[in-house]
This record gives structure tokens, C-alpha cells and sequence, in this order.
């Protein structure tokens, strides 16, 4: 019987000394295994009185249970050990660079060019696009421009040939978009254009975005509200304030320059005007139901303030180190 | 237009000190290019004497001046302009004057102390001119302040003027404006009246009387051309930009100046007979004062005698009868031609002159006569001589229609109301004549506005005066009504992010490049040319961006990146017959490394299927990459090169940039080209979504051996066109050729991935299928199992 007892005290110096699971495993079987002391005593219960049978038959289970018990929290210590030296070993260096492909980015103009058709979209704004080699017609006739106007002069133009011209500005998609769609109508049109002119401050090509409402009322002081709110929304600053010029473009009329308030001084930011009867009437509008305004902004010139950028160049040249850090704009 | 502020007092008897000039033009539509403050100029500026000239011992282009400025001392000046003599008057800036950026010391110029420093009309902001010193008049007073010296208590105004406002192209009519806009009354000034003494003995005769509706003239005989101006119009030319030429020809420019009136001065010697105002004969040629030689194609205006062409009529004068300083006998023009007739004459013959620019744009009619008179007052008060009879000849002048300007429609397009009387004060302020018909105005314009022909016009008229700031901001309301989004359309915003997200830097390019690229690399014959190019290596439109695309790698290639991925989304540009098309295109290019270097990588170049594997990630299922069907473009690599197909439609190229081109354009590394019409892409019908199984699919890998030839693509798309309905994928995932497999053979292992909507597959039909795709790779491929 005691030695039986002896059993705890000696499991329980054994399992100490194990340091790994299959260690344990082993010293193990030499108490609970099949051929191990205690299956040997319980064998050896046959042999005894009924009246011994269960009270060694108790004290086997109960030892059984005991070394169980040792064997347990042994197994839970030499993991729980384990682990941390398996976490010990897996330390990593976090600071080291993440493991990537190169960071991709969009040009600074499609960044400006997306914020402007989301901010019109909110209101109801369609989009439209239209041929960059366009006919003389749609740049200049169907804007009352006509072949002797001293207008003509002011744009610059690549010609194509004697019909056909890069267009000067994206007011002919205007034109086009008046022609397919009934009124009442509001739509935008950015994109490409072209003047002949390259220095500093020019680039041969360029981007404008040009805006129409027609509607039964729609006035100048709408025009007013709209510009403002427009670049209030751009530029995120309810304080920005515009101021209207009067000028001259043949396809409004009355026509404005647009300043915008910006430290502290006024920038011109753009054109617009009411467009001119001889424009409706070229798309057959009736003038007597219909009226309507458009504006034109330099998407560059939007660009360049947003990211306060000071050269137009730059959009041009295509220098990675200067595309990549917009990769998260 | 450039002018001074006291030549526009003199148009005022009150003060127009007090108008903010500046404010009040903008404002006004006549846009402020700059204001330059003479009065701000240094005071420590004198009148200089140069009274005596040593050559610098070290320097051979340097003077040692002495100057005088009017103290008992002369100064020494080193001075190195090569006008510089003594006896000449000329601005001398003293120690501690400021000159536009710098201020004066006193230094040692190549050892030799300098005490100041003469100057030219440049630095002193006086005009552009830069070439030596600045030489005055000698009846100057040495010592006097230079600002005293030369009147330059003033103010200098450039305009910008639109095209509409013609009218604003003279001081009588900035004057005008400046009175309507500030309520300031103009002084009356009387149309002076040239006495006649004599009859006019110059035939004239208009042929071309629709582009020539008015043509006064004058003989002066006795003229002397060989005097000196009033100070005060010297000055008034002068600030406005207008070098001297001689007397007659500065009093005309004068004129032009204050009334906006051109007018031409012949010598009335060098005129042979009969002057006619008729179209130019196709054999002729002209001489214009310029020396430049024009040859006429018949369609111009000219003013001719009976010899030949005189003049380009409204445009500019021929050398033959030009007025110089011995001429005595003139006959002065003073005439309107139509804007359409002079209208781009000039820009054709590379020509912009200030008689030009007014004619195109609109002279008043009216003011011919008065124009010529007030230069016949000038020229003889200030040349002497006897005037003719002025000749007057009209034709049908232009008619100024009454236009109807109804109150009402000036508030709709303005969104204020505006009440009858505010109409009338803006008519009355801009001097327009109207009848007051009760909530409508017959306003009739007069013969100085040519921009004002509709209602809008005179609305545009009342806003400008009424203020556009006046003007309050109104968001407008509208119909309520929401967009519609298709389901069928990618937005090409989502396929540039995508692009970003794999690596692709997005670039915008010029549309135009050099022929020889649009020629040989984009394989384009067919040139969209640009008649008047910026520069020629920019002179033709288009057809693909890799052109532009290889110059930009160039560019980044030589700073240093060796992973370059950049796409751009464009239109490009095609003949098709006399007609144009345009094709939005995604184009691209991708160079060097397939990752950037970083510390556990170990990278490697990029290659075909790394650029088609982020074509097929973009394009999602609708895209096929094929063998090339079509003819190749030049650009490429013949054997690594695949056409894009969408609807059995090519649509694009994928390859990699041809080994020759790779050298011309020295590239150290392979680089790939690709190219997709967006639309078609843009254009995606969804594909019906299916449930997943219940089942776990399951996986046989088989390995085959087929001619090195076979196309895989051709393998797949066997035994995907033969539809096995548990077969959900079938790809390669290993290709092998070498040691152990026969010559000319390759080995290919692929992947079957089977599922049952129903249940879990038995392994008999199992192998059933792996035996089916055997036997389809069999029968067609001559495939054997390996």
C-alpha cells in the first residue's frame, strides 16, 4: 500500500525533471502506462477480498488521479514554456520597411479634374466630352466667332487644316451638348486644349473646364452663386469670396473675368457670362423661354493653387519624383 | 493701350485726383495691366552735364566723366555707354539714389572711383529702351530733379482692352468712360476748323466704296518738318509708348492717340496723279515703311496712285511716298474702312500696327472729319504752312439701328429687379440716346460703340454700370431630379486607380510629336500635321502615346529610376479620309525591375506576363490576349507581342519594345508597351453571379508532353470550350523544357478543379473527367501524359 503512495512523491520527481512533452510522455507510461505500477495494481485486485477490492480499488483511482493531476500541470508549464521561447525566438524588427511593390499615383490634373466632377455632380451636373480636332464651326462660328472677328486672334490656334483646328477652348462641347439634349440643362466638359503659345507661365496644351445651365431663369446672379459655391467647395474654405469683372468673350454676353480672394488680393481664376442669344439660337433655343450661363475654369491653374505649386511645368514633365507624391492625395 | 494720367486730366476741369483710376477701369471692363508710379522715382535723380571725357587707364570701354550738377564740384562718373560725349544732358543718379532693384554707392569700377551713375531711359523705367544713356533735351537746367526735369509727376496706365471695346482705344474714350463711370463731366472741347487756302489739287477716287464708306483728305504745302514739338505732346507720345519719328508723322500718332482716329501723311511729291481706293492687281508689290517688301494677291485694300500701290489701306503706309524731315508738300488721309475688310490683313502680312488694330475693331465714323481737322490745327501751329479745302467723300456709312431694351429682361438676366429710372440714369451716364417708352427704352447707340447691336448688349451696358458687385449671389433651384448611374460602365477614374494601386504612375503628355516617330515607331503614314506647329519636333498629331511614353521613361531613366510604370489616358488622333477620329486610349509602359530593390527580395526584370498579368486585372474577364491575328506594329518585338481581343474585336497591344528601338533609344533595360481602347473596356456587361457549392472542389494535377509549338492558350481553350460541367478551372501551373524531356517537346502541368452543385464527387468520376480533358489533350495535341 504504500509503496503505491511512494508512487505520488516519485512521479512527481520525475515529471519535474522532464523539460520536453515527450519527456513527459515517457515518465508518463512509467506510472499510468498499460504496463505501468498502478494497471499492475489494479490487476492485482482480483486477487483480494471483497471487502479490500474497493478500498484499494479507491486509492488506486485516487492516486491515478493524483499523478494525473501532477502530469497535467507539468504539461501545462513545459508549454506554456515552450511557447515563450517559440515567441522569444519569432521576434521580428518591426521598423524594417514593409516588403511592396512600387506605389503607383494619379497625375495631379485627374485629381482635380475627379474633385471637380464630384462637387457638380452634387448638384445634378452631367458630364460631356467632344473631339479635340475640331471643326472651325464648333470653336468659333457656333460661338459667334466669326471668320473676320478680332477674337479669332486672341486664341492662338493650331490649325489642322482651313476647317479643322485644335480646339481653343472646351466651349464648343457647349455647342454640341445644346444640339442633342433639350433644355432645361446643366453639364460640364473638361478637358485638352490647345493654344499656340509656350513659356513659363503657357503650356501648348492644356485643361479647361467649361460649365453650362440652361434653364427657364437661371441669371447672373445664379452665375454669381454658383462660381462661389463651386471653388467654396473646392478649395474647402466657406470665406472665399469672388469678385465678377466685366469682359468680353463672343459667346456671352454680359461676360465676366472671375477673380477669387486669395491672400489677401484678388487672382483671376476664370471666365463666364450669360451665353449669347446668337449661341442659343445656332442650337435652336428659343431665347424667349430659355437662358442660361457658362463659365470656364484653367484646371492647371485649380491645381496649382490646391497643392501651392507655383510652376505649370512641372504637370508636363512627367518626373516620377514629382507624380509619385501623389500617390496619396 | 498706354497712357498717362495727366493727358486724361486734361480731358476733365475738376480733378481726377480723387478717382481710384486703377478701381474704376476694371471695374468698367477695361482690364489694368499695370500702373507705374513716376512720381515714385528717386529724388536724388538730377539733370547731369557732361563736361569732360578721360578714357579708363584699365578698361578699354569705360569713360571717366566729369559731371556737372549744377554745384561748384563735378562729380567723377565711370560710365560705360558708348553715347556718352561731352556736352550732352543726361539723368545722373547720386550716392543713395534708388534705381528699380538697387540703390546707388559709392564704388571703385576697375580702380577708379565712380560717384554715381548715368543713366539710360531703362533705368529709369521710362521705357524699354536700354541702349546708352538717356540724352535730354540741352535746354535742361543742370542740377534740376528729374522727376521736375521731364514732368514726371504722373501716373503711367497700360490697358488690356477686349476686342468689343474699340472705343476705348483713345483718350477721348477712356475719358468717356472714366466720366460715365466717376459722373465727372468732360470739358467741352471745341472741334477746331482748319481755314483753307487754297483749292485741293488731288484727284481722289473710290473704287471700293463698301469697304471705304468715308474718305476725307488735305493738301499742306509749305510745311517745315524739320522742328521740334511742344514739350507737352512730346511727353504725352512718349508716356504712351510712342518713340518719335518726325513732326507730321508724330502729330498724326497724336491724333490716333487722342481720338482714336488713324490718319495717313504722303508726301505729296512722291504721289503720281489720281489716288484711287481700290483692290490690289495680283502682279503687284509694295514697299511698306517698315522695308518690308509685301507682294499682293489682289484681295487687299490699297490706297494707289496711277503708278502703283501707295498703301495698305488702315494698315500701313508704302516707303515711296512717306513723309520724312525735308518733306514741305503733304496730303493727310483721314478715312473709315470696314473692320471686315481690314480684319486679319494685317496678321497675314506678320504685321500688327495701331491704325490696324483700331480699323478691325471699329473706328468711329463720325470723327473722321473732326480727326483730320484737329491734325491740321497741330501740324500748322507747330510746322507752319497753308491748308486746302478738306475733301469729304461718304458712301453708305454704317447705320446704328435703334435696339428695344425692355426693363424686364435686363432683371431676368441680371436676377435683381431694376426699376425704370435706374435704366435711364445708366442711358444718361453712358450719353445714349432713347426714347422712354414706359418699362421699354429705344436706345440708339452711337457711331463709337460697334459692340452694341441686341438687348443684351445694352443689358450687359447697365449691368457694367450698375456694378456686377452690386449684383447679389443666388444659388439657383431646380428640378430635383437624380442622375442616373449605369451598371454597365467602369469609370475611368476606377480603372486609374487600379492602374495606381498596381504600381502605375499616371502621366500626361503633349497630343503632338515629331512625324519621324508618328512614322516609323506608332506605324502611321497617314499624318494628322499641324500646320503651324510650336516646334517641329511637335508637328503631327498622334496615333499612340508611346512615343511620347519612351520620352518620359528617358527622362526618369536618367534620374536615376530603374523600375519606371507609367500609363496615361488619352485620346489619340486619326485620319479617316478628309475626316478625323478620335480614340480614347489607355496606354502604357513599364521598364527595369519587376519590384523596387528592398531588403528580402531578391528582384528581377520585368517581363511579358507581369504587364499582362495587370491587363488582365484591369480588363477583368472580357479581355482576351491572343497571338497577334493583325499586322504587328513596328514598335514591337515580333515574338513577344499579343493582340487584345473584346468581342472578337482587336482593341489593343501588348508586347515588349522591339530590341532595335531598345538600342536607338540607348535603354540599358527591356521595356513593354501596351495599348486598350478604354471604351471598349469601360463597357463591361456584368456576368450572372452564381452561388458557391456547398462541396469542396477538388483537386488533379495532370502532366503532359506536347511539341515545344503548341500554344497553351489554345490547350486551355480546348478543354474550356468542351464544356465538362464539373470542371470549374483548368490552368498550367508548371511548363518545363530541358534534361529529361525530349528535344522540341515540353512538359506541362496542369491543374483540374472539379465541384458538383449536388454532391460530393465520386472517385470514378473523378477520374472519369481527369480522362476526359486526357483524351481531348490526346486528339487534338498529340498530348501524352508524362
Amino acid at each position: 500500500m504504500d509503496h503505491l503512495k511512494e508512487l505520488i512523491k516519485l512521479a512527481e520527481k520525475d515529471f519535474e525533471g522532464c523539460k520536453t512533452l515527450t519527456e513527459l510522455d515517457n515518465a508518463k507510461s512509467k506510472y499510468i502506462g498499460k504496463t505501468g505500477p498502478l494497471t499492475e495494481a489494479m490487476r492485482g485486485l482480483s486477487k483480494l477480498s471483497n471487502e479490500e477490492k474497493p478500498k484499494l480499488g479507491a486509492l488506486i483511482n485516487d492516486i491515478k488521479k493524483s499523478i494525473e493531476e501532477l502530469l497535467n500541470a507539468r504539461k501545462d508549464a513545459i508549454q506554456k514554456k515552450e511557447m515563450l521561447s517559440q515567441l522569444e525566438n519569432e521576434y521580428i524588427d518591426v521598423t524594417l520597411p514593409g516588403l511592396k511593390q512600387s506605389e503607383g499615383s494619379l497625375h495631379p490634373i485627374s485629381l482635380t479634374m475627379n474633385r471637380i466632377e464630384h462637387i457638380f455632380h452634387s448638384i445634378g451636373f452631367d458630364m460631356a466630352t467632344g473631339p479635340e480636332i475640331e471643326d472651325d464651326y464648333h470653336n468659333f462660328t457656333a460661338l459667334n466667332i466669326p471668320e473676320s472677328h478680332p477674337a479669332r486672334a486672341m486664341h492662338d490656334t493650331f490649325y489642322i487644316n482651313k476647317n479643322h483646328v485644335l480646339r481653343t477652348h472646351t466651349s464648343p462641347v457647349q455647342v454640341r451638348y445644346m444640339k442633342d439634349n433639350e433644355p432645361p440643362l446643366k453639364v460640364i466638359s473638361p478637358g485638352r486644349v490647345y493654344r499656340v503659345d509656350s513659356d513659363a507661365t503657357h503650356s501648348p496644351m492644356f485643361h479647361q473646364m467649361e460649365g453650362l445651365w440652361v434653364d427657364k431663369k437661371v441669371n447672373f446672379a445664379n452665375l454669381k452663386g454658383v462660381v462661389q459655391d463651386f471653388l467654396q467647395k473646392f478649395f474647402e474654405d466657406n470665406k472665399l469670396t469672388i469678385r465678377f469683372r466685366p469682359s468680353f468673350f463672343p459667346f456671352t454676353e454680359p461676360s465676366a473675368e472671375i477673380d477669387m480672394s486669395w491672400n489677401g488680393g484678388w487672382l483671376e481664376i476664370g471666365g463666364c457670362g450669360m451665353v449669347h442669344p446668337k449661341v442659343l439660337n445656332q442650337v435652336n433655343i428659343n431665347t424667349d423661354e430659355f437662358q442660361g450661363f457658362a463659365f470656364g475654369l484653367g484646371v492647371e491653374r485649380l491645381t496649382m493653387l490646391k497643392y501651392h505649386i507655383d510652376d505649370l511645368r512641372p504637370f508636363f514633365t512627367n518626373d516620377l519624383r514629382f507624380l509619385k507624391q501623389f500617390g496619396d492625395q | 493701350m498706354q497712357f498717362s494720367k495727366a493727358w486724361l486730366q486734361e480731358f476733365f476741369d475738376k480733378s481726377i485726383d480723387k478717382i481710384n483710376l486703377g478701381e474704376v477701369l476694371t471695374m468698367a471692363g477695361l482690364e489694368v495691366d499695370t500702373i507705374q508710379d513716376l512720381s515714385k522715382l528717386s529724388n536724388l535723380i538730377v539733370v547731369g552735364e557732361i563736361t569732360n571725357i578721360e578714357k579708363h587707364p584699365d578698361a578699354d570701354r569705360l569713360n571717366i566723366c566729369k559731371v556737372n550738377i549744377g554745384l561748384e564740384k563735378t562729380l567723377k562718373i565711370v560710365c560705360g555707354a558708348p553715347n556718352a560725349r561731352i556736352g550732352i544732358k543726361v539723368p545722373c543718379a547720386l550716392i543713395g539714389a534708388k534705381l528699380q532693384d538697387f540703390e546707388i554707392k559709392k564704388a571703385k569700377l576697375r580702380g577708379v572711383e565712380s560717384n554715381g551713375m548715368l543713366c539710360s531711359a531703362k533705368e529709369l523705367g521710362l521705357s524699354q529702351d536700354a541702349e546708352g544713356l538717356y540724352e535730354l533735351d540741352l535746354d535742361k537746367k543742370v542740377g534740376q530733379l528729374i522727376i521736375d526735369a521731364l514732368s514726371l509727376n504722373d501716373v503711367i496706365y497700360t490697358l488690356s482692352l477686349t476686342p468689343n471695346r474699340a472705343d476705348c482705344l483713345s483718350m477721348l474714350g477712356i475719358a468717356r468712360e472714366v466720366s460715365a463711370l466717376s459722373g465727372l463731366p468732360l470739358k467741352n472741347i471745341r472741334n477746331q476748323v482748319a481755314k483753307e487756302c487754297f483749292t485741293l489739287d488731288q484727284k481722289i477716287k473710290i473704287d471700293e466704296k463698301k469697304s471705304c464708306p468715308r474718305y476725307c483728305g488735305i493738301q499742306i504745302k509749305n510745311v517745315n518738318n524739320n522742328i521740334n514739338l511742344p514739350i507737352w505732346m512730346q511727353q504725352h507720345l512718349e508716356k504712351s509708348g510712342f518713340n518719335s519719328i518726325n513732326p507730321i508723322v508724330d502729330i498724326t500718332n497724336y491724333v490716333l492717340l487722342e481720338l482714336g482716329q488713324p490718319l495717313h501723311a504722303f508726301d505729296q511729291l512722291n504721289i503720281n496723279g489720281e489716288i484711287s481706293v481700290r483692290r490690289a492687281k495680283r502682279t503687284e508689290s509694295l514697299q511698306l515703311l517698315n522695308n518690308q517688301d509685301i507682294k499682293l494677291d489682289g484681295t487687299e485694300l490699297i490706297i494707289a496712285d496711277e503708278k502703283g500701290p501707295l498703301a495698305l489701306a488702315g494698315i500701313m503706309g508704302g516707303e515711296s511716298s512717306s513723309v520724312n524731315k525735308n518733306t514741305t508738300d503733304i496730303f493727310i488721309e483721314s478715312a473709315y474702312f470696314d473692320p471686315i475688310d481690314i480684319s486679319g490683313r494685317a496678321r497675314a502680312f506678320g504685321l500688327s500696327t495701331d491704325s490696324s488694330h483700331r480699323f478691325e475693331r471699329g473706328v468711329d465714323f463720325n470723327g473722321t472729319l473732326s480727326a483730320l481737322n484737329r491734325a491740321v490745327a497741330l501740324i500748322i501751329e507747330s510746322c507752319g504752312g497753308q491748308c486746302s479745302e478738306i475733301l469729304d467723300i461718304k458712301n453708305t456709312l454704317p447705320k446704328r439701328e435703334s435696339i428695344l431694351l425692355r426693363t424686364k429682361k435686363i432683371s431676368d438676366i441680371m436676377g435683381v429687379e431694376i426699376k425704370d429710372s435706374d435704366v435711364k440714369s445708366v442711358l444718361d451716364k453712358l450719353d445714349l440716346k432713347y426714347v422712354d417708352q414706359k418699362n421699354k427704352f429705344l436706345v440708339t447707340p452711337p457711331s463709337f460703340r460697334f459692340d452694341l447691336s441686341i438687348e443684351e448688349d445694352l443689358v450687359e451696358e447697365v449691368i457694367r454700370i450698375y456694378g456686377y458687385n452690386n449684383i447679389p449671389l443666388i444659388i439657383p433651384t431646380s428640378k430635383n431630379e437624380m442622375l442616373a448611374i449605369s451598371n454597365n460602365k467602369k469609370s475611368i477614374y476606377s480603372i486609374k486607380s487600379l492602374l495606381a494601386n498596381l504600381g502605375y504612375s499616371e502621366v500626361i503628355s503633349y497630343s503632338f510629336i515629331n512625324k519621324e516617330t508618328e512614322e516609323t515607331l506608332h506605324s502611321n503614314l497617314d499624318l494628322i500635321q499641324l500646320q503651324n506647329p510650336i516646334a517641329s519636333q511637335m508637328n503631327v498629331m498622334r496615333s499612340r502615346m508611346w512615343g511620347s511614353h519612351i520620352e518620359t521613361l528617358i527622362y526618369n531613366v536618367n534620374r536615376g529610376h530603374n523600375q519606371v510604370r507609367i500609363f496615361e489616358i488619352a485620346p489619340i488622333y486619326q485620319k479617316i479620309k478628309s475626316d478625323f477620329s478620335e480614340v480614347l486610349m489607355l496606354s502604357g509602359l513599364v521598364y527595369g525591375d519587376y519590384i523596387p530593390e528592398q531588403w528580402s527580395f531578391k528582384s528581377r526584370k520585368i517581363n511579358f506576363y507581369d504587364i499582362k498579368g495587370d491587363i488582365e486585372i484591369i480588363s477583368g474577364n472580357t479581355l482576351s490576349i491572343e497571338t497577334p491575328k493583325s499586322i504587328i506594329p513596328e514598335a514591337f518585338h515580333p515574338g513577344q507581342v499579343a493582340e487584345l481581343i473584346i468581342d472578337k474585336t482587336s482593341v489593343g497591344w501588348l508586347g515588349q519594345l522591339h530590341p532595335a528601338w531598345q538600342q536607338k533609344y540607348e535603354l540599358k533595360e527591356k521595356s513593354y508597351l501596351f495599348e486598350l481602347k478604354i471604351e471598349k473596356l469601360v463597357d463591361l456587361v456584368g456576368k450572372p453571379i452564381k452561388l458557391p457549392s456547398k462541396f469542396p472542389p477538388l483537386r488533379r494535377d495532370i502532366s503532359v508532353i506536347v511539341d515545344r509549338h503548341i500554344i497553351v492558350g489554345d490547350m486551355v481553350e480546348e478543354v474550356k470550350s468542351k464544356v465538362i460541367d464539373q470542371v470549374i478551372d483548368f490552368y498550367p501551373f508548371d511548363i518545363y523544357e530541358g534534361n529529361g524531356i525530349e528535344n522540341n517537346k515540353k512538359s506541362i502541368a496542369f491543374l483540374i478543379l472539379m465541384q458538383d452543385t449536388y454532391k460530393t464527387l465520386e472517385e470514378e468520376e473523378v477520374s472519369n473527367i481527369v480522362n476526359q480533358v486526357l483524351n481531348i489533350l490526346q486528339n487534338k495535341f498529340k498530348a501524352e501524359l508524362r
